[in-house]
């Protein structure tokens, strides 16, 4: 009885076997005329950014027969989950933007990244024509793992031109000269400055450059090598003490650490007239000008001011050269035509239609440039000494939270400037 | 005899077919079961063990290291407060406001139909447009809330909700309240369905006042409904996530900061895989410990409700 159910079972398994071995026999043959498929994953969502990368994607189809290029892109809090869960899971994109610095760096220490140095060595055309820094966020141990893409932004204070005119203050240059400026707007009953930072990084862009004017731009380099006093030198609490002086001096519109910069809470402020002014990243310009055309006309901006005593350069920037970079995954199987792929989503067209059609100031020299705004900034960015990343992307990600969270309270008066500088050092030596 | 020789055979026939049967049926749901619920778990404890990014194969073995920490880890027990105080809110404030609102509407009869739909809206609406819209409500320079305030002359209340630490997590707990006491109301509502109409006319007849009639004939009535309430409103505040993620972020400084959002952060933000997967694992252990206690101190109000 056992024995025929046994033959039928193995009759059943070879005829399975044999239907499988004619599905690998027709899958093989298929693959004969193979499509390589590059994906590319980016946080581009607005129709003219994407449009820029497809159209270089199809550029790069175009030259290079065969290859098909799968991209997509996701909205900045859920790209970053999806990139993470991605590489979690072993199935990355061939090519995917990113933000240069610790980030990146996590992902390069884990050998996730393709190194491309090799590839630029080769092009010293390709790589001259991207503003120097650019590269230093991307570079780790003398190698390259990036290539600058969207965007150059740095931290300017934006403010109102008409309320400054209306109370008779100038934009202040110094301290001092800012000091006095908040009281006059106070006793006039308007905030020096609109802050949201419920999101944190928005309050850190004042302490990272209160940390440049009172130490210079290597104080956060050494820091983050471990060199020196680290976290708890004298221009990391200094700058807190300038921070908590700002604060009780009233400088700020009332709620900072509950606001929502995503939902508009500080440029509400500025567009109603109770603030001034914002300490914010250059593309701030354009989303006030989409949201409000009328305001805009009114909109200048000033750098930050310097302070008594300090070694900073005043012409020093914080900020980004490039703002996307494009990276290729280790488990890409085609780098080199990712590379090439790279090639043409940053060639001469893609960055003219990034600052024509998108009002941003691409990270190469030879762009360009109509709107007078981008104009000035695209000059400051060439004349400043040092463009220090920001810090929650330079430093590892861990002690990049800490530093946030430590500004934060340092806004909300609750934690010594002291205080801050010891809880940083000592999770940056615990490594972070 | 012979009856019984060829019953025998039958009959253990009839029953492997039954327990193959049963397996068949229920092979599906545990299938999903064990995919989706078992092996996360199991994973997420053995993550627990490693000190990880998350990518690539740089996993360490660092054995309890990662829970030695999570004993001595400040902001994780801050965040477990802050569950407890959300659960205590939600039983001492959203359940009484729930049964209150399921009786007066029960009583109200078919008129009331309007107000149950209306009451019924803020649960059918996003946790992210809810937490959008009281963020604008609470704002200290805009917000109708303070506006309001200030008009009635109570500048002092006029606080800077979300964003002093002192409020914030208050502020985000009035808002779930006002989310979830609908969910509740219908529950009790349907406990109150299931009461027997005579029984409230013959309390009537007998002189009973409408205070009595509920102390000692609707709530006792509705002990099995407020016991599942109880349950839930303790379990979905230990494993609370969505309002306070969109309201506060956790901040500021961590003021409404919760065992979920923090766990999000260590994960996703500070690419702590591991440490994040033991603030994930804890959290399991201190749901499954309530639950477990809860259900087995109150089994003998069990009902289906």
């Amino acid at each position: 009885m056992a024995y025929p159910a046994f033959a039928k079972a193995r009759s059943i398994v070879s005829a399975s076997a044999l239907a499988f071995s004619l599905c690998a026999a027709v899958s093989t043959a298929v693959q004969a005329e193979p499509v390589k498929t590059i994906t590319a994953w980016d946080q581009q969502t607005n129709a003219s950014s994407s449009k820029i990368l497809r159209d270089a994607a199809d550029r790069f189809e175009k030259a290079n027969p065969g290859y098909k290029v799968e991209e997509s892109h996701v909205l900045n809090e859920a790209y970053k989950t999806k990139l993470k869960v991605s590489f979690g899971a072993d199935q990355p994109p061939c090519v995917f933007e990113n933000w240069g610095g610790g980030g990146l760096h996590e992902y390069v220490k884990s050998g996730q990244i393709v190194d491309l140095s090799p590839y630029l060595n080769k092009d010293p055309a390709y790589r001259n024509r991207f503003m120097k820094a650019s590269w230093d966020v991307t570079t780790f141990d003398g190698k390259t793992y990036g290539v600058a893409a969207e965007n150059a932004a740095a931290a300017v204070i934006f403010y109102n031109k008409e309320v400054f005119r209306k109370y008779g203050i100038t934009p202040p240059k110094t301290w001092d000269e800012l000091l006095h400026v908040v009281d006059v707007l106070k006793s006039h009953g308007v905030a020096a400055f609109s802050l949201a930072n419920k999101n944190k990084w928005t309050g850190s862009m004042y302490y990272m450059y209160l940390v440049d004017r009172i130490g210079g731009p290597q104080v956060v380099k050494d820091a983050l090598a471990g060199k020196g006093k680290g976290f708890e030198d004298p221009a990391f609490v200094e700058a807190g003490k300038r921070i908590q002086e700002l604060v009780k001096a009233g400088a700020f519109a009332p709620g900072i650490n509950g606001l929502d910069y995503d939902s508009g809470a500080s440029r509400r402020l500025l567009y109603s007239g109770k603030a001034a002014m914002e300490l914010m990243g250059a593309w701030e310009a354009s989303t006030i000008a989409n949201e409000d055309p009328a305001f805009s006309k009114d909109l200048d901006f000033m750098p930050f001011p310097t302070v008594p005593g300090g070694k900073g350069d005043a012409r020093d920037l914080i900020g980004t050269v490039g703002d996307g970079f494009l990276s290729i995954s280790t488990q890409c199987k085609y780098p080199d035509a990712a590379f090439k792929l790279i090639q043409a989503m940053t060639d001469e067209q893609a960055m003219q239609e990034r600052a024509s059609n998108d009002h941003k100031l691409p990270p190469v020299n030879n762009v360009k440039i109509d709107d007078p705004i981008t104009q000035r900034l695209q000059k400051m960015l060439a004349d400043a000494p040092s463009v220090q990343l920001w810090y929650d992307q330079a430093l590892p990600p861990a002690l990049g939270e800490m530093h946030k969270d430590t500004t934060q309270a340092l806004f909300g008066l609750s934690l010594t400037p002291e205080a801050a500088a010891q809880q940083m050092q000592a999770a940056a030596k615990k490594g972070g | 005899m012979n009856i019984a020789l060829s019953a025998t055979p039958e009959r253990r026939l009839r029953l492997s077919s039954q327990t193959l049967v049963t397996i068949v049926f229920l092979a599906p749901s545990l299938l999903l079961l064990a995919v989706f619920l078992l092996y996360p778990l199991v994973s997420s404890l053995r993550l627990s063990l490693l000190d990880w990014n998350g990518l690539g194969n740089t996993a360490r073995y660092i054995g309890l290291a990662n829970w030695a920490k999570l004993a001595h880890d400040a902001v994780f027990w801050q965040s477990l407060r802050n569950n407890v105080l959300l659960a205590v809110a939600s039983i001492a404030i959203q359940l009484p406001i729930a049964l209150a609102l399921a009786v007066l509407l029960e009583k109200a009869g078919r008129g009331s139909r309007i107000l149950k739909v209306l009451y019924f809206l803020p649960l059918l609406m996003s946790s992210v447009a809810i937490g959008v819209l009281f963020k604008q409500i609470y704002d200290p320079n805009f917000g109708p809330l303070n506006v309001a305030l200030q008009a009635f002359g109570l500048d002092g209340l006029a606080k800077d909700w979300l964003g002093d630490p002192h409020f914030s997590l208050g502020a985000t707990i009035a808002v779930i309240i006002w989310q979830n006491a609908p969910f509740y109301m219908i529950l009790f509502l349907a406990g109150l369905s299931s009461m027997p109409a005579e029984v409230n006319e013959a309390a009537l007849l007998d002189g009973a006042s409408e205070w009595t009639i509920f102390w000692r004939i609707k709530l006792p009535h509705l002990q099995g409904t407020v016991r599942t309430a109880v349950l839930l409103s303790v379990l979905g505040s230990l494993r609370y996530f969505d309002l306070v993620f969109v309201m506060t972020g956790g901040g500021p400084e961590g003021s409404s900061e919760v065992m979920a959002t923090y766990m999000y952060r260590t994960v996703f933000s500070s690419f702590q895989l591991g440490y994040g997967s033991t603030i994930g694992s804890a959290m399991f252990l201190i749901v499954i410990t309530v639950a477990a206690v809860s259900m087995y101190f109150t089994r003998r109000y069990a009902t289906e409700v």
